[in-house]
C-alpha cells in the first residue's frame, strides 16, 4: 500500500479535476479536433487561460464560414495545471485518445521540452505560440513565434543604438531556466561580437515564483551608479516575479530614465494591478502589441471583446497580449495549411507549410519556408504607458527571416 | 581618523556656503530681457520625424529655460508636458496642436484650434523623454508656484545636471524666495564647482560630495582622483582621499543596514503569513492546507474595503489599511469559524481526511474568488505613506511598505502573544492543546475553544493578507505560494510555540537575504533549506519545542 502524502493527494486531485475535460464524448464524426495544452490553475493560469478562449473563438470563426474541408473545428481543453510533466501526459492524452489532428500549446520553453518527445514519438503537430530562445527545430513543432534573432536582437540594437539610450552595461535579471539562460547566453556572444568586455554586463537568476527583489534592486541601484556608460536591465523573470520586481523597482526610486528596463517576457497582462505612472518608458519586445495600428488589429480587439461578453470567458475583454494572437494565428494557419493539403494528416499539413501565408492582426502578413518549422513574423518594441499598457515605440519595416540557431550562442 | 575627517568637512561645509553666499551676489541679475522663444521652430523640431531633430528641440528648451520670461517658461513647459503625455498633434504640415483636457489649442498660440484628423501623436523615445524630464524640471524651478514643486525640479536637476545649462541655478537662486529651495540650489552650486577652475570651490565641492554618501559620488570622486589634472594638486589630492575614505566607509554601513532591513522585512513577511498556521497547525494540530487562502481573503476584504471608502468616504481612502484592521479580522475569522464548524469539527480524529478536506476547501474558496473577482491581479491604491522611502545612510533606503510589513508583523506577535498569555480565552486555548481531556474535565468548553482558536488563526491570516498586499500581487491563486513556507517556519519554530514561529521567521528571512548577494537567490534557498534540515535534524521538536505532554 503506497502512502498518501501530499504530493500523491495533489496529484490525484488534479487528474480527478482534469478527468472531464479529458473524457468529453468524441460524438459527432463530421468535426476535426485540435488540443489545447494551457493551464487554467496554478502560477501560469492568469496568462495560459485566456489563450483556451482564443483558441474557440478561432474555432468558430472557421466554423461560421463553413470549417476546414467540409468538417467543423472542436477544440478539446486541458489543464494541465502549471506542472511541467503533466503537459507531456495530457499531450499524449490527446493525441494518442483524442486523436486531435494538432496541438496548442505551452507557454514557458520547459513545458514545450516536456512535450517535444512526446509529439516526436507521435507523431503530432504542435503549435507553439511564444517567442522564444530557438536553438530546435522539431518537424513536429510549429514556431509561431519569434527566435531571438528576430525579437530580442533587434530589441537590443535598438536600445545600444543612437535612438535607444547608447546602452554600454547590461544587468541580465532571470528566472533560473532554459529560456532566460539562452537568452542570455546568446546575448552575451552578441555583445562579444560587438567589443564589449565581460565587465560591462552582469547576470543574476531567481527561482520559479520569486518575489522578494530588494536585495537585487539594491544591486541594480550600485550596478547603476558605478559609471561606465549607460546601463539597462534585461529582464527575463517569468510570471508573477515580473509585477513584484516593477513593484520593487520603483519603490526604490528607480526610474526608466536612469536604467530602463527591457521586459522580455512582460504582457499588458502583467501590468494588471500597477500604478505603471513610474513605469512610463519600460520596454518589451513582442510580434504584436495590443496598439499595433491597423482595421485587422482593431477588428481583432473588437471581436475578442464580443467573444468575451458572449462567452463569459473570466478575463478581461479590454486586453490582448501577443499570445493570444499568436494562438489565434497557429488554428487560422492550421486551417490554412490543411485546407492547402486537402488532408488532416500531419504529414500532408506539414508539406504545406512552404510558402503558408496569413494576414495576422499584427498587420504584418506571416509567412512560412520550406527550411524550417519557423514563422516569420514582425517586430514590435513597446514603451509602457501610464494606463497599464504598451505603446509601439518601434516596428520593424518587414518581416525578418527567422533563424532558428543563434551564430551567438 | 574618521572623526578628523568629518570635523574638517564640516568646517569645508561652513566654508562653501559663505562662499555660495557670496557667489550668488556676484552673479545675481540674470533672467530678464532675453530674446523670446522661437516658437514655431521649436514646435516644428518637436513635430519632426526624425529622433535628432526632436532631441535637438529639447536640448534648445532646455539651454533657453534660465533666459526666457516667465511666459515663455509657462507656454515651454506646457508644450514639454504635453510631448510627454502623448497630447502632442503634428500635423501633416508640421504644425503642431495640443490635445489639452479642455480641448484642442494651437501649440504655438495656444489658441483653439483642431488639429486636422490625419496628425500624428509623437511618442518621445527614451532618450527624448531624459531630457524632457530634464526641461520639465528646468522650467518648474522658475515656473512652479508651489516651493515644494521647485524644491522637486531642483533635486531632479541635482541628479541629471548633465546638459543643464551652467548658469540655470545661479539665475534660478536670484529669483528664489523660498529658504529652502535656495538652500537646495546652492548645494546643486557647490557640487557643480567640482570641476571649476577655483581650487577653493573643487574643494568645497569635494567636501559637499563626500558629506553625501552614495556610490554615484564615490565613483564620481575615484574617477577624479585618477585624473592628474586634480589630483596634481597635494590639497586637492588630500581631499579627494579623506572624501573617497569617508564616503566607502558609509557605503559599507548602508550596504549592512540594507541587508539587515531586508532580511527583517523577509522575516516579517514569512512571520505574517506564518502567525495564523502557527495557531492552527502549532496549538490546533490542524493540517490546514487551506491557509494560504485565508491569507487571500484577507487580501481581498483589504482591496474591498479599499473599494467601499472609495466609494462612500473618498477622503478617508489614505487610511485603508488601517480602517480595513478590524473588518479583515473578523471577515476572515468568520470565515474561519464557518470553516471548523462545517468540516474540521467532524475531522479532529482523522488528520488525514483533514488533509483531504482543506486541500478542497483550498480549491473551493480560490474558485470562488476567481468566479467573484476574476483572475488578474487587484490593483490597490497604494497610498503615499506606503510608496517609495527614505535614505538613510550611504544608499541605504527605508522603504516605507517594507517597513508597515515589519511595524506590523511585530503588532501581531505582540497582540497574539497578550492573547495567549494574559487572556482567559489565551489561558484555556494553552489548556485545550495540553490535554483536551482533562481540560473538558475542569469545564472548559473545548467545541467552543476549537471554533474560537481556529477563526483566531484564520483572522491573523487574513491580517496577514492585509500586510503583503503592498509588496505582493493580489490574485485568487496567491495563497498557494505561501502554504508551503509557511509549514516550514512553523516546524522549525517548533510546533506549539508563537515565540518559535517569531524566531524562525525573522532566521529564515535573515539568511535567506544574507545569503542571497554572495551566492544568488537561488543558491538562498538552497543553502537556507539544508540550514533547516541540518537544524532539525539537531533539534527534531524544533527552534522552541512546546512543553507538556503530547
Amino acid at each position: 500500500m503506497t502512502r498518501i502524502t501530499r504530493r500523491t493527494t495533489l496529484q490525484m486531485t488534479a487528474a480527478a479535476l482534469a478527468m472531464p475535460a479529458i473524457i468529453r464524448p468524441a460524438w459527432a464524426a463530421d468535426t476535426v479536433k485540435l488540443g489545447c495544452l494551457f493551464s487554467s490553475s496554478g502560477t501560469m493560469a492568469n496568462l495560459e487561460g485566456r489563450l483556451n478562449y482564443v483558441a474557440r473563438m478561432a474555432a468558430e470563426e472557421i466554423n461560421a464560414s463553413g470549417g476546414v474541408l467540409g468538417r467543423q473545428v472542436e477544440i478539446v481543453v486541458t489543464n494541465p495545471a502549471s506542472d511541467w510533466p503533466t503537459y507531456a501526459q495530457m499531450g499524449r492524452q490527446l493525441l494518442q485518445e483524442q486523436k486531435v489532428a494538432a496541438l496548442l500549446g505551452c507557454w514557458t520553453s520547459v513545458s514545450r521540452k516536456s512535450v517535444l518527445p512526446v509529439v516526436e514519438q507521435n507523431n503530432g503537430l504542435l503549435f507553439y505560440p511564444l517567442h522564444f530562445e530557438g536553438e530546435e527545430n522539431s518537424k513536429n513543432v510549429v514556431y509561431m513565434n519569434s527566435p531571438p534573432s528576430s525579437s530580442v536582437l533587434p530589441a537590443v540594437d535598438y536600445l545600444m543604438g543612437p535612438d535607444g539610450v547608447g546602452a554600454k552595461r547590461f544587468f541580465m535579471l532571470g528566472s533560473d531556466y532554459v529560456w532566460p539562460r539562452t537568452i542570455n547566453k546568446i546575448l552575451k556572444g552578441y555583445w562579444t561580437t560587438k567589443g564589449i568586455a565581460p565587465a560591462a554586463w552582469r547576470e543574476e537568476y531567481v527561482p520559479f515564483g520569486f518575489s522578494n527583489f530588494q536585495n537585487l534592486v539594491n544591486q541594480i541601484r550600485s550596478f547603476t551608479s558605478a559609471g561606465g556608460g549607460q546601463p539597462i536591465v534585461v529582464l527575463t523573470v517569468v510570471g508573477s516575479s515580473i509585477p513584484d520586481f516593477l513593484r520593487e523597482y520603483t519603490n526604490q526610486g528607480l526610474k526608466p530614465t536612469d536604467i530602463p528596463v527591457l521586459g522580455l517576457d512582460m504582457v499588458e497582462a502583467d501590468l494588471e494591478g500597477l500604478n505603471t505612472t513610474g513605469l512610463v518608458g519600460t520596454l518589451n519586445c513582442w510580434a504584436y502589441l495590443q496598439n499595433a495600428p491597423g482595421p485587422r488589429n482593431q477588428k481583432f480587439l473588437a471581436d475578442w471583446a464580443a467573444y468575451v461578453k458572449k462567452s463569459g470567458a473570466p478575463f478581461s475583454g479590454t486586453t490582448v497580449i501577443d499570445p493570444m494572437v499568436s494562438t489565434y494565428d497557429s488554428v487560422r494557419m492550421w486551417a490554412l495549411a490543411a485546407q492547402k493539403a486537402g488532408s488532416f494528416d500531419v504529414p500532408q499539413v506539414r508539406g504545406a507549410f512552404a510558402g503558408l501565408t496569413f494576414d495576422d492582426p499584427s498587420g504584418y502578413t506571416l509567412s512560412m519556408n520550406a527550411d524550417n518549422n519557423y514563422v516569420a513574423r514582425g517586430v514590435f518594441i513597446g514603451s509602457v504607458n501610464d494606463k497599464q499598457g504598451f505603446d509601439v515605440l518601434w516596428q520593424s519595416k518587414g518581416t525578418p527571416k527567422p533563424v532558428p540557431f543563434s551564430p551567438y550562442s | 581618523m574618521i572623526g578628523g575627517a568629518a570635523a574638517s568637512l564640516r568646517i569645508c561645509r561652513l566654508g562653501l556656503v559663505i562662499w555660495g553666499a557670496l557667489m550668488c551676489l556676484v552673479l545675481s541679475g540674470g533672467r530678464a530681457d532675453a530674446a523670446a522663444y522661437d516658437r514655431a521652430r521649436l514646435i516644428g523640431q518637436l513635430c519632426s520625424a526624425e529622433a535628432s531633430d526632436v532631441l535637438h528641440g529639447l536640448n534648445g528648451m532646455l539651454a533657453e529655460a534660465p533666459g526666457g520670461s516667465l511666459a515663455d517658461g509657462r507656454w515651454a513647459l506646457g508644450v514639454a508636458q504635453a510631448f510627454s503625455a502623448k497630447a502632442l498633434r503634428c500635423g501633416p504640415d508640421g504644425h503642431g496642436f495640443l490635445a489639452l483636457p479642455s480641448g484642442e489649442v494651437d501649440a504655438v498660440s495656444l489658441a483653439p484650434a483642431a488639429a486636422p484628423a490625419d496628425s500624428r501623436a509623437p511618442l518621445p523615445s527614451l532618450r527624448a523623454r531624459r531630457v524632457l524630464e530634464q526641461v520639465d524640471a528646468a522650467l518648474r524651478v522658475f515656473v512652479a508656484a508651489k516651493a515644494a514643486d521647485r524644491l522637486d525640479a531642483v533635486r531632479t536637476l541635482a541628479r541629471h545636471s548633465e546638459g543643464v545649462p551652467a548658469n540655470l541655478a545661479q539665475t534660478a537662486l536670484a529669483g528664489e524666495h523660498d529658504p529652502e529651495v535656495a538652500r537646495a540650489l546652492r548645494a546643486w552650486l557647490v557640487e557643480a564647482g567640482l570641476h571649476a577652475p577655483d581650487v577653493a570651490a573643487r574643494l568645497a565641492a569635494i567636501a559637499a560630495l563626500g558629506g553625501d554618501a552614495r556610490a554615484q559620488t564615490a565613483n564620481q570622486l575615484m574617477s577624479l582622483r585618477a585624473d592628474p589634472a586634480y589630483a596634481a594638486d597635494p590639497r586637492v589630492a588630500a581631499a579627494l582621499d579623506a572624501a573617497i575614505a569617508h564616503v566607502r566607509f558609509w557605503l559599507r554601513i548602508g550596504d549592512a543596514l540594507s541587508l539587515l532591513y531586508n532580511g527583517l522585512s523577509a522575516g516579517s513577511v514569512l512571520f505574517m503569513s506564518a502567525a495564523g498556521l502557527a495557531i492552527i497547525f502549532g496549538l490546533m494540530g490542524v493540517i490546514n492546507l487551506a491557509q494560504g487562502e485565508f491569507i487571500m481573503i484577507g487580501a481581498y476584504v483589504t482591496f474591498s474595503v479599499q473599494q467601499t471608502l472609495g466609494a462612500f468616504a473618498p477622503s478617508w481612502i489614505a487610511w485603508y489599511p488601517l480602517v480595513a484592521v478590524p473588518v479583515v479580522f473578523l471577515l476572515t475569522g468568520a470565515v474561519g469559524v464557518v470553516v471548523e464548524v462545517a468540516v474540521i469539527r467532524h475531522l479532529y480524529r482523522r488528520p488525514l481526511m483533514t488533509l483531504l478536506a482543506t486541500w478542497a476547501i483550498s480549491l473551493l474558496l480560490i474558485n470562488l474568488v476567481r468566479v467573484t473577482f476574476g483572475t488578474q491581479n487587484l490593483q490597490f491604491r497604494t497610498p503615499p505613506y506606503l510608496t517609495g522611502g527614505v535614505r538613510v545612510v550611504g544608499d541605504f533606503l527605508v522603504t516605507w511598505n517594507h517597513l508597515f510589513a515589519i511595524g506590523f508583523a511585530l503588532l501581531a506577535f505582540a497582540a497574539t502573544q497578550a492573547l495567549l498569555r494574559l487572556t482567559d480565552l489565551g489561558l484555556f486555548i494553552r489548556a485545550v492543546t495540553q490535554n483536551r481531556a482533562m481540560a473538558g474535565c475542569v469545564g472548559v468548553s473545548t467545541r467552543r475553544i476549537d471554533m474560537a482558536a481556529f477563526g483566531f488563526g484564520a483572522g491573523l491570516a487574513g491580517l496577514g493578507g492585509l500586510a503583503l498586499s503592498p509588496i505582493y500581487n493580489v490574485n485568487p491563486t496567491m495563497g498557494t505560494g505561501f502554504i508551503i513556507d509557511s509549514f516550514m517556519v512553523v516546524v522549525l519554530g517548533g510546533v506549539g510555540s508563537l515565540f518559535g514561529t517569531a524566531l524562525a521567521a525573522l532566521g529564515i528571512g535573515l539568511v535567506n537575504v544574507g545569503i542571497e548577494p554572495f551566492y544568488g537567490a537561488v543558491a538562498a534557498k538552497v543553502i537556507a533549506l539544508l540550514m533547516i534540515i541540518l537544524l532539525i535534524q539537531w533539534r527534531p521538536e524544533g527552534l522552541i519545542p512546546a512543553l507538556g505532554r503530547r
